[in-house]
């Protein structure tokens, strides 16, 4: 069927264009990709605290390797089959791997899941310590 | 102006009344409205859900100790006490909503009064 040139579809499909931007925009926009991470320093401790909501503990993963640590979760679908009003949370499987500012001794690594925080506690290895040398 | 910018970013990462919106989903059953809320980094008891004249209210307040800023090293994320509010129709029985915190999600069950429920409609027959 031949159809006339109308100017106002492009009008409203220009209006549709503008009102999914204002609209779908996800409540947080960042430039690092999700898990986030923080790192703290303290001493001879660093601390990885990690944003987790909605992970169970035995979703995640956690492997050291020379002074990277990587961290591999995954959250849980946990949408229904009912009619959503609003849905803006995300799931799926996520990873980051940090480099951690030193060695850290394998032994005394730390990890707690906390009301949807993944904190990683470690301490700076023997062998990463500066260590006086004696000129003979 | 590079100084501005900065100063300006600074400001915006510094306030006290930064709040973040909590991202939600919310369903619909034939009893109930279900809400849920990511929100890292908040214990049960700083939770506030206040339901009034049909505006949902939930504040989350972040653990202090999670803010602590001065030995960080680097930074993805910044944790703000969580506000966000709906308005919600008629037709929610106030005194059933349930509110549960697991693993950082809040799970939040609004029923349905009896007067707005699916009702099965008899045929009668003469």
């Amino acid at each position: 069927m031949l159809t006339t040139y109308d100017l106002f579809n492009d009008v409203l499909s220009m209006r549709n264009m503008v009102d999914r931007f204002f609209t779908e925009t996800p409540a947080k926009r960042r430039g690092a990709d999700y898990p986030y991470v923080n790192i703290y320093e303290k001493d001879d401790t660093v601390q990885v605290r990690m944003i987790a909501p909605g992970v169970k503990v035995e979703n995640v993963d956690l492997q050291l390797r020379d002074n990277a640590l990587t961290v591999s979760l995954k959250k849980e679908d946990d949408h229904k089959d009912q009619p959503y009003i609003r849905r803006e949370r995300q799931f799926g499987e996520f990873g980051k791997t940090v480099r951690l500012p030193y060695r850290v001794n394998p032994e005394k690594v730390e990890a707690e899941m906390r009301n949807g925080l993944l904190t990683v506690k470690m301490v700076k290895d023997e062998a990463a310590k500066p260590k006086k040398i004696q000129i003979k | 102006m590079a100084t501005e910018v900065t100063k300006l970013k600074k400001d915006s990462y510094d306030c006290e009344e930064c709040v973040i919106v909590p991202a939600v989903d919310i369903y619909e059953t034939g009893d109930e409205y279900v809400l849920k809320a990511d929100m890292p980094g908040v214990q049960k008891e700083d939770l506030d859900i206040t339901f009034e004249k049909n505006q949902l209210e939930i504040n989350g307040k972040v653990d202090p100790s999670l803010v602590d800023d001065e030995n960080i090293r680097y930074r993805e994320y910044t944790l703000y006490n969580y506000n966000r509010r709906f308005t919600v129709g008629e037709g929610i029985d106030s005194q059933k909503i349930a509110a549960r915190l697991e693993d950082g999600v809040l799970t939040l069950t609004l029923p349905k009064s009896e007067a707005v429920k699916p009702r099965k409609i008899e045929v009668k027959s003469e």
